[in-house]
């Protein structure tokens, strides 16, 4: 069908309302309060056309909120139809199996209308340290992960709805904190629809249904194109998740036939009461996601080009659990799926997957009371090695598949009453390879508090490390210690005033085998002191030389 | 006799300006890669011939250099090594753990400029109120030196944890290696740069160290090249805020010139804002390669102290090397005449973000390239004329141009050669208007309050259209906007910022403490312009405060003069923040704890006096004089071409009006007024488009 909408204009307005929707991100970060969305940009800003359906987004966004925002709009949508939608009014939910699959990320959209008629949804999805509960690594079931907002409209016609904000604030430590950045959001909102009303005038066009539909049939045919390139067949793989009391397989077939292709977690292991459980709608979105990074990464990232893919979860299954699952931790299965994925493709695809990460992500939270005597409850992110690449080494310390920055040390210790006492690359935590994996990193943290602190840990690659890829060796585990002391990876401590708690992230995979390795960029390790002699003659099979 | 010098890529500008009359002359000879003050010593040379002027009536050389900039980029500086406290020698190296593109698998980590078997540790800690944790060993610091001597470094940077609240372990550092390493030199972060954020710290402090001995070779020369030719002057240089400092300054902080070109263009176009009581004025330089944005507001060039300087992919920040620096506030992307055009897998035009190189170019240079770039679009649409580009020294091939965007834009996506031009066009409009909309945004100011200078190349091209997109009404295209760079070292006041660091919530500041240490910067800053020989009186002073609520990562600048601290008033300081905060954002955030992050001061000499260089005034023509005859140009409105008028800039005089469809040809530029615009020529030669209201 010939498209009114010539390449040119279609270019153009694809530009503007990405641009818009950056715009969205910028007005909306600079004006929130929680670290995790200013300082790592944890959050999306879309644009959902009247169909639901996701096309335009901001630039950076972070890639599981992409994949979800679509699903959750349709379930809102369930609970309050189109038709009972009036402009001003703001929809929210963090129910984990509508959202992004745990109570922290909340979920707002605001329809938005011209001339009358709803042309589409604004969306946002951003995360808030303190949802309430008393979220625990032992958490048998998600009441205790804290509170679920339902649907609810929580602005009617502009007017901010009294109750639903009161019980908020009344079941979340930071009500400021939390309250500000909904509000940050409302107001975010104001100016996106000021803003695409008229660009909707400038261009001359009565609504967007044109646009999402070119745009979504183009990047549809990118993905099947790219798709189309891989050889049929159907294959399989899997990798071992630490799990709690015993290891969880994570399985995955991925079946490719013509433009299309189906990864199916069947023979996943089943869930389980502690919140490692992966909600459907989070399994689906870092699938995609590792789909896309792998066969099609320039394209936009909309509902368009995940036509052609179908993920599939056998429901009890640690990838798409039954409610009332604990699932405050789904990252901890979550983000082994792009691994998964990748090592599925180094079948068929070597040239395109990178070996895996120091991931999932690690994390720390500390609470307590600050020097000034509050209460406080900080986190801390600390990211392992970037798996091995088929022509590059991975990085150290670099976030994937979440990307999530550091908070600068000089910056946590003057909001903590903590001294960090290290943070350094780990030699020899790489794993070995004709291209290496990169490091992890080893950070110390020491109480200088005259009150107990608690800190919180959930950490995977405990006891089974990043694997590597096609001959490349697998990095090094990660390890959790309290005073030297090994503790578990999964837990609460108590520290008091000297007591000194250090994690050492898990190193990349490598990729081909080690024997490959071109001598001078191993030389570069062991003279930089990341790889050791010792282990330059074990993994490299390097000969020692005297100096 | 002043003297401006800005070294570019290929040449090396010069302007010369008599004070007495105001008139100015101009001069370019090619640049010397090789050593690039053989080129600036060539060209003073020769306008100061040409012109017949003496060189003892020289009183300012002032001088901007990609010297810097370009060490960093090619990774040229010196071998470098980073001493830091003991456990954190890795911060250099992580960064900040993000990915600066979220699709990529196959991005690459930011090479520190020292190597990790360079970069050693000392024992010592110093905790975020500056209280010391550690002592410094001593001991701990000869070793440093011990392993660093015969290791062929030129160069030590020295950045501690917390050293901006507490200098007093990097200074002892300091005094210890100047007398173990005497060939090296020192840079220390307190010093450099005293604010809170070690990785960005550690990164700029690096720098600072890494071009520091190439800078103070190349200062050098240069000033005893000037003595040479008989001009008894000290060189002044600019640095990346447009202020001009002493050599002797500029050497010890060269990391601060880093920008210093792109800030010399924005203060010829503030310059233009001062002259025409235009307080607004959005600086767009757009060249071969690039496009930046600036604002300057109230007639003041907007700052910052976040750069990053070598991005190694797309522009995109993250990928290059951070550096906390006082700035111009300009954003940069990858929009410039030689980007390149393509179809992109969703079938649609994508222009950069990379582009041609200078060789073989746009399809259009003739020199076999066949990329269809932004230059050759505008060729087709008839906005270049292929015999008149850098005022008739290079012919351009149109069919050429109309080849490359044939075979790259308009048969793979079914489109006319010109259609497929004006979609480049316009493309590459939206995302410079796109760029710069955000940058206004994050500023919290709307564009239309703006008026659009442009220059680079390709500035004039493109102004009338990415205004237009942008809501802007007004653009003034400045005289000479070919050596704006230049011109704008002799229009910008000399001036340095001073800053401390130290994070306290206002209502435990000790508003004493901040008052003395604010006037003990003014007194350093005061004294260092003295020392410049500039008469004290002249001074302006601006002392601020970055500002920010607890738990918040953006920080407001306010101006906070000293006396508003004096009475102990708290309130007051916090009244203060609030304003800036609510002029950001629209409102502010009852209840919460705001803090003081750093304070600065800017010490600023008078403008200089450029007033006399009004032109003479016309009787106020239509510009027939000036015109050379006619062409056509497409225009977007119409979707065709019109016939537009053709007008030599050198032959219009003051008063002369006339409207769109023109174009108005100089030498590095052409000017395009868009169908519907009225311009008209200022007492000062600029030249000034109305544009019609709703146009995007």
């Amino acid at each position: 069908m010939p498209s009114r909408l010539g390449p040119i204009q279609l270019g153009i307005l694809w530009q503007r309302l990405t641009g818009l929707m950056d715009e969205v991100a910028q007005t909306f970060v600079r004006t929130s309060f929680s670290v995790v969305v200013r300082e790592n940009w944890d959050l999306t800003c879309s644009f959902l056309d009247a169909e639901g359906r996701q096309f335009a987004q901001s630039s950076r966004s972070i890639p599981s909120f992409i994949g979800t925002m679509p699903r959750t709009l349709r379930a809102v949508l369930k609970r309050y139809p189109r038709e009972t939608l009036e402009p001003g009014d703001v929809l929210i939910s963090n129910d984990s199996w509508l959202g992004t699959g745990h109570l922290n990320d909340i979920s707002m959209f605001q329809p938005v209308f011209r001339n009358g008629q709803l042309i589409g949804y604004l969306g946002g999805t951003f995360h808030t340290v303190d949802i309430g509960g008393a979220p625990r690594p032992d958490a048998r079931d998600s009441y205790e992960e804290g509170l679920t907002i339902p649907v609810a409209k929580i602005k009617r016609r502009g007017e901010e709805n009294e109750d639903v904000i009161a019980f908020i604030a009344a079941n979340v430590r930071e009500p400021e904190e939390t309250l500000g950045d909904i509000r940050a959001q409302f107001a975010a909102y104001d100016i996106a629809t000021e803003r695409l009303l008229k660009l909707l005038d400038e261009e001359g066009i009565e609504d967007l249904t044109e646009v999402a539909e070119e745009i979504l049939d183009r990047s549809e045919r990118s993905m099947r194109e790219m798709i189309s390139a891989i050889p049929d067949g159907t294959f399989s793989d899997e990798v071992t998740a630490d799990g709690f009391d015993h290891p969880l397989s994570i399985r995955c077939t991925i079946r490719k036939q013509g433009s299309e292709l189906e990864v199916d977690y069947t023979g996943t292991a089943d869930q389980i009461d502690r919140p490692v459980n992966s909600p459907l709608n989070f399994t689906f979105s870092y699938s995609v996601y590792a789909l896309k990074c792998a066969l099609d990464p320039t394209a936009p990232n909309n509902d368009g080009s995940l036509r052609p893919i179908r993920i599939l979860a056998p429901e009890g299954c640690l990838l798409n659990p039954r409610r009332p699952a604990p699932v405050w931790g789904r990252h901890l299965s979550g983000h082994y799926l792009p691994f998964v994925i990748y090592r599925t493709l180094s079948q068929i695809i070597p040239g395109k997957i990178a070996a895996e990460s120091g991931s999932p992500l690690w994390n720390v939270y500390f609470k307590g009371t600050d020097r000034r005597r509050r209460k406080f409850v900080r986190m801390f992110f600390m990211n392992g090695g970037h798996g091995a690449r088929p022509t590059m080494d991975g990085p150290a310390c670099l976030s994937f598949p979440s990307n999530v920055a550091n908070t600068p040390i000089e910056e946590f210790e003057n909001t903590t009453p903590l001294l960090v006492r290290e943070k350094a690359l780990i030699p020899d935590s790489g794993g070995a390879g004709k291209y290496r994996g990169g490091q992890g990193q080893r950070i110390s943290f020491e109480s200088v508090s005259d009150d107990p602190l608690t800190f919180v840990i959930r950490h995977e690659r405990v006891k089974f490390p990043p694997g590597g890829l096609l001959g490349g060796s697998a990095g090094s585990c990660g390890v959790d210690r309290l005073n030297g002391a090994i503790i578990p990876s999964k837990t609460v401590q108590v520290m008091k005033r000297g007591d000194v708690v250090t994690f050492d992230t898990p190193g990349g995979g490598g990729m081909y085998p080690a024997s490959e390795r071109d001598p001078t960029a191993l030389a570069r390790d062991i003279d930089d002191g990341l790889v050791t002699p010792a282990a330059a003659a074990s993994a490299y099979g390097a000969q020692p030389t005297d100096n | 006799m002043r003297i401006g010098v800005d070294i570019g890529g290929t040449f090396t500008d010069l302007v010369m300006q008599d004070p007495a009359t105001g008139q100015l002359r101009n001069g370019k000879v090619l640049t010397t890669p090789d050593d690039p003050s053989r080129g600036v010593l060539e060209g003073i040379g020769i306008i100061l011939r040409e012109n017949g002027v003496d060189p003892a009536a020289v009183d300012h050389v002032i001088h901007g250099t990609t010297l810097v900039a370009n060490a960093l980029i090619e990774r040229k500086g010196v071998r470098t090594a980073l001493i830091t406290t003991a456990g954190f020698r890795d911060v250099l190296q992580i960064g900040r753990e993000w990915r600066y593109d979220t699709y990529d698998l196959f991005i690459s980590a930011v090479e520190p400029l020292v190597p990790r078997a360079l970069r050693l540790e000392v024992t010592e800690r110093i905790a975020h109120d500056g209280a010391v944790v550690v002592a410094l060993d001593e001991a701990s610091v000869q070793q440093a030196a011990r392993d660093l001597a015969g290791q062929d470094i030129g160069a030590v940077a020295v950045c501690l944890l917390h050293a901006f609240r507490n200098p007093v372990h990097e200074r002892r550092i300091k005094e210890i290696l100047q007398a173990a390493l005497p060939d090296c030199t020192i840079s220390i972060s307190s010093e450099v740069m005293p604010e809170i954020g070690e990785y960005e710290r550690a990164s700029t402090t690096v720098a600072n160290a890494y071009v520091q001995p190439i800078f103070h070779r190349y200062i050098r020369r240069l000033s005893a090249g000037i003595r040479d030719m008989g001009i008894d002057r000290d060189l002044f240089l600019m640095q990346s805020d447009g202020g001009t400092v002493h050599q002797s300054t500029a050497a010890a902080f060269p990391i601060r010139l880093v920008q210093s070109g792109p800030a010399g263009g924005v203060q010829a176009t503030a310059l233009i804002g001062r002259l025409t009581g235009e307080p607004n004025i959005l600086c767009f330089d757009m060249g071969g390669t690039t496009a930046k944005a600036a604002l300057i507001e109230g007639q003041v060039p907007s700052r910052s102290t976040d750069f990053e300087v070598a991005r190694i992919y797309r522009f995109k920040k993250g990928s290059g090397l951070p550096l906390k620096v006082p700035v111009i506030d300009m954003i940069e992307i990858g929009a410039g005449g030689g980007s390149i055009a393509r179809v992109n897998r969703m079938g649609l035009i994508q222009v950069g973000p990379d582009s041609s190189s200078a060789v073989p170019g746009p399809a259009c240079y003739g020199q076999g390239g066949t990329d269809a770039t932004v230059t050759d679009a505008d060729l087709v649409l008839g906005y270049l004329d292929a015999d008149a580009f850098l005022g008739g020294a290079m012919k351009l091939d149109r069919a050429a141009a109309e080849r490359a965007i044939e075979e790259r834009i308009a048969r793979p996506l079914g489109l006319s050669v010109v259609e497929a031009a004006w979609g480049i066009h316009q493309t590459v409009n939206e995302s410079m208007a796109q760029a710069a909309g955000i940058h206004v945004l994050e500023k919290g100011l709307r564009s239309s309050d703006f008026a659009m200078a442009p220059i680079g190349g390709a500035g004039p091209v493109h102004a009338c259209a990415v205004a237009g997109k942008m809501g802007m009404r007004r653009v003034i295209c400045p005289a000479g906007a070919g050596v704006a760079s230049a011109f704008g070292f002799l229009a910008a006041p000399m001036s340095f910022e001073f800053v401390r660091g130290g994070v306290a919530e206002i209502d435990a500041l000790d508003l004493g403490a901040l008052r003395a240490s604010m006037e003990e910067l003014e007194r350093e800053a005061r004294a260092l312009l003295r020392g410049s020989g500039l008469d004290e009186a002249a001074f302006s002073v601006s002392h601020g405060c970055s500002m920010r609520y607890v738990g918040q990562g953006y920080q407001v600048d306010v101006a906070v003069p000293p006396a508003l601290l004096g009475d102990g008033d708290r309130a007051s300081l916090l009244a203060a923040f609030e304003a800036g905060y609510r002029a950001l954002y629209g409102r502010t955030e009852a209840g919460m704890p705001a803090e003081v992050v750093s304070w600065r001061v800017v010490v600023t000499g008078p403008y200089p006096d450029l007033a006399p260089m009004r032109a003479a005034a016309g009787e106020g023509s239509d510009g027939a004089a000036a015109r050379k005859g006619a062409r056509l140009v497409f225009d977007g409105e119409a979707g065709d071409f019109v016939e537009a008028g053709v007008y030599d800039r050198y032959g219009l005089r003051v008063g002369d009006r006339l409207s769109g469809p023109a174009i108005v040809e100089e030498r590095e530029s052409t000017l395009v007024v868009p169908s519907g615009a009225t311009l008209s020529v200022d007492d000062y030669g600029n030249l000034v488009v109305i544009l019609p209201e709703a146009r995007h």
